[in-house]
């Protein structure tokens, strides 16, 4: 039948339109759809080839990110907040002090501005709607010169260097700690959406693997009708190529996508509980300082404590953000960490009452070294202890997350060179196979 | 494709893969100033009443309940007086600024809490214990001094409080222990010789002030400005936010002290003549303050602490105010 029309290769028409035809009538004959078979499944190949390590690339580029890029960003932005709302702390506890401030009251203010100005120079450039980043770099140059002008008249025993020292807290309250909480809920998102993208499942690869499939399925059987012959061992190869490569593809993906799981599981969720206790301690202990300084008027600071600490300990210290953490710990080491938070929790909330009574029985100076004094009984010690166990929690925290990337980036390892072997293997079998054939009709 | 045509589109080709070839290197404008300077916390407007409503016909704020006799010995109140009820308690609860050099401020060195109106109430103190140092602070806006009495968070308020009879209503004022005027505070080199000369111009005060009060009903309309506290009008005044400050030259004198580009303007434009206030029901505790203050004229307390704070800043030290009694 086919035979019949059978055209000579060689014989090409002048014009296009008599190219065109000569084409379609070349696919009506048996060696036209083998070439054309043969084209189409080294082309369809090659597509997968290039969109399966695409795929693959832009995969260890997301995981990439997320250690390189998202969670570190998270944890700056974290690191901002508590920088500049311990500042404040800190400005108000150097005056309430009296006298020229400690030295080491001001290095640690010191050490928060440095802390926080370096940290917004790495965040540089990440876009953030409502723009926080924009505010904070514009806000702290003047708080920290607020600060310095109250620390000027302070030393010539103006008291309006108090009423520079309140200027600058509210500045911080009202627009520097908002914006930075902004930048840090903003960035948390960013991280738990990279999370879900890293973690998605890439259909399309999977589909187009699925697709050759078929496509070699289909012409195995074409050649089966055509030449009576069970096996080719041309597209056999090229099948179990592409199946290989499709299942090591679905192993790769499903792994990356468990042990992405476990990092958020291990780290990230227990991170963003761990950073919500750190943020809640941390504005308790500028309440609790502020209270004082307001001496007798300040009421609504004391309340904003005891709202702050009963969300970061609950009611007996070990409940709220604290008793959530250590809920979602998976390690022992964190649970550690968090059993001593816990109990710094329980010695604030005493030492605070006691402050408060101190301060409400009128014993002002007793109340002020209790709350701003070095001792390890003060309320300053066990704030800064407190806060180091949640760092050290949090950095516990984040060595799973790495562990976690790490280990759904291994399960990428040699994938790209494996897909790119197998999709030639698959592309020179169906060559191989078809050419064979093809080879009969000359 | 006429071939003409062919080398214009290859040249339109290669400009496009130019185009998206070259890393566009283009940064966005830096971002215009956020807008407005900071500001102390709680800046408001004029007082809500502009006017207060005219003294009652038979008002005379200044004129205070007669002493009861000399003082009693210390440590022994009448039975079921304020004192005693004070004196159970163990400590003084006075409402105080520790914003206002040099009437009630905190002294940055030492952190304590002194001033002229303090002294007042180490003498009360030391009239009540025999120790000048039973007194538990609160500090109060100026806002807040009537509201402290009232809801009884305080026994005595002493923060340079002008008696007037509206005042007088609420709560029970003391002798008179100081008398202010109220003037003008400008920075040096400015045209402004007065409060005649603020016309438009932003005048600071403390909410709740009859400074603020004042201000308002000053003929030449300047645009009331109001705070919590002294300094802050300080703060606002070097931070170019307002043209003055209008309050008792007393406080000015503070602020003339810890900024010397500043200087005192224009005559005296009101008496505002202090007091301590306690609860208006404590007549007892109203008299007893009283005859504190007869001591402190007497036995030259009055000068030697007039002499400590404000010294020859307004002139030679004065005699103390003469007290006045309406029974």
């Amino acid at each position: 039948m086919a035979l019949a029309v059978i055209t000579r290769v060689g014989a090409v028409p002048r014009l296009p339109h008599g190219l065109l035809r000569a084409l379609v009538r070349f696919l009506r004959t048996t060696p036209g759809r083998l070439m054309a078979l043969l084209l189409g499944l080294l082309l369809l190949c090659l597509l997968m080839a290039t969109v399966t390590v695409a795929g693959v690339q832009r995969k260890a580029g997301e995981i990439r990110d997320l250690v390189t890029g998202s969670e570190p960003l998270t944890v700056t932005a974290q690191d901002i907040y508590r920088a500049l709302s311990d500042a404040d702390a800190t400005a108000s506890s150097a005056f309430l002090a009296g006298g020229v401030e400690p030295a080491s009251t001001r290095a640690q203010y010191t050490a928060d501005i440095t802390q926080a100005a370096s940290a917004l120079a790495l965040t540089a450039g990440t876009r953030t709607p409502g723009d926080p980043l924009l505010t904070l770099s514009a806000q702290l140059p003047v708080y920290t010169g607020l600060v310095e002008t109250a620390r000027a008249n302070n030393r010539q025993g103006f008291p309006v260097g108090a009423a520079y020292l309140r200027e600058a807290s509210g500045l911080m309250r009202t627009t520097l700690l908002p914006a930075a909480e902004r930048f840090y809920q903003a960035e948390n998102d960013r991280l738990a959406n990279e999370q879900n993208a890293a973690a998605s499942f890439p259909v399309a690869e999977v589909l187009l693997a699925a697709v050759i499939l078929g496509c070699l399925v289909a012409a195995q059987r074409y050649l089966l009708r055509l030449t009576n012959r069970m096996f080719n061992v041309g597209l056999v190869t090229a099948t179990a190529a592409v199946t290989i490569s499709l299942l090591w593809l679905l192993t790769a993906m499903i792994l990356v996508s468990v042990h992405l799981a476990s990092a958020r599981q291990d780290s990230s969720n227990q991170i963003a509980v761990l950073v919500q206790a750190r943020l809640a301690a941390v504005q308790a202990r500028a309440d609790e300082t502020l209270t004082l300084v307001a001496r007798g008027t300040g009421q609504s600071y004391e309340q904003d404590f005891v709202a702050a600490s009963a969300k970061l300990g609950g009611s007996d210290g070990a409940g709220g953000l604290l008793g959530k953490a250590r809920a979602l710990a998976t390690s022992p080491a964190v649970r550690a960490d968090l059993d001593d938070a816990v109990y710094y929790q329980q010695s604030w909330t005493k030492t605070h009452a006691a402050i408060r009574k101190a301060d409400d029985a009128g014993q002002y100076d007793q109340a002020v070294a209790t709350t701003v004094g070095a001792a390890d009984t003060s309320s300053g010690t066990i704030f800064a202890r407190l806060d180091q166990s949640l760092v050290a929690a949090i950095n516990t925290a984040r060595q799973a997350f790495s562990a976690g990337t790490d280990a759904a980036a291994a399960a990428l390892t040699l994938l790209t060179p494996g897909l790119i072997v197998f999709a030639v293997l698959a592309g020179a079998g169906s060559v191989f196979g078809i050419w064979q054939r093809l080879r009969e009709y000359w | 494709m006429r071939p003409a045509a062919v080398p214009g589109a290859l040249l339109v080709a290669a400009a496009v893969l130019v185009a998206c070839g070259t890393t566009t290197t283009s940064y966005p404008p830096p971002p215009a100033a956020v807008p407005g300077g900071p500001q102390p916390l709680g800046v408001g407007g004029g007082p809500s009443t502009v006017s207060t409503p005219p003294p009652a016909p038979d008002c005379d704020p200044t004129a205070s309940l007669r002493p009861d006799g000399p003082l009693p010995p210390p440590g022994n109140p009448p039975a079921g007086s304020t004192m005693a009820r004070i004196a159970e308690r163990g400590r003084l609860i006075a409402g105080v600024d520790q914003t206002t050099y040099p009437f009630g401020f905190r002294d940055p060195f030492s952190g304590e809490l002194t001033g002229f109106d303090i002294d007042m109430l180490h003498a009360v103190s030391a009239a009540l214990f025999g120790d000048p140092n039973r007194i538990q602070f609160k500090t109060i806006t100026s806002a807040e001094r009537i509201s402290a009495l009232t809801q009884g968070q305080v026994d005595i308020v002493a923060r340079t409080m002008t008696i007037d009879c509206s005042r007088a209503q609420q709560v029970g004022f003391s002798t008179v222990y100081y008398v202010a005027g109220q003037r003008v505070l400008v920075n040096r080199g400015s045209s402004v010789t007065g409060i005649g000369d603020l016309t438009g111009r932003k005048v600071c005060a403390t909410k709740g002030s009859t400074s603020l009060d004042a201000i308002a009903a000053a003929a030449s309309h300047p645009v009331p400005v109001s705070v919590d506290n002294w300094t802050d009008c300080l703060v606002m005044m070097q931070q170019g936010q307002v043209d003055a400050v209008s309050t008792d030259d007393t406080i000015l004198v503070g602020l003339v002290a810890q900024d010397p580009y500043t200087v005192i303007v224009g005559p005296r434009f009101t008496d505002e003549p202090y007091g301590i206030a306690v609860p208006k029901q404590d007549e007892d505790f109203v008299r007893f303050v009283n005859a504190v203050l007869e001591r402190m004229r007497a036995d030259g307390d009055w000068r030697a602490s007039y002499q400590r704070w404000l010294g020859t800043r307004l002139g030679p030290v004065p005699d103390p105010p003469p007290a006045r009694y309406r029974d």
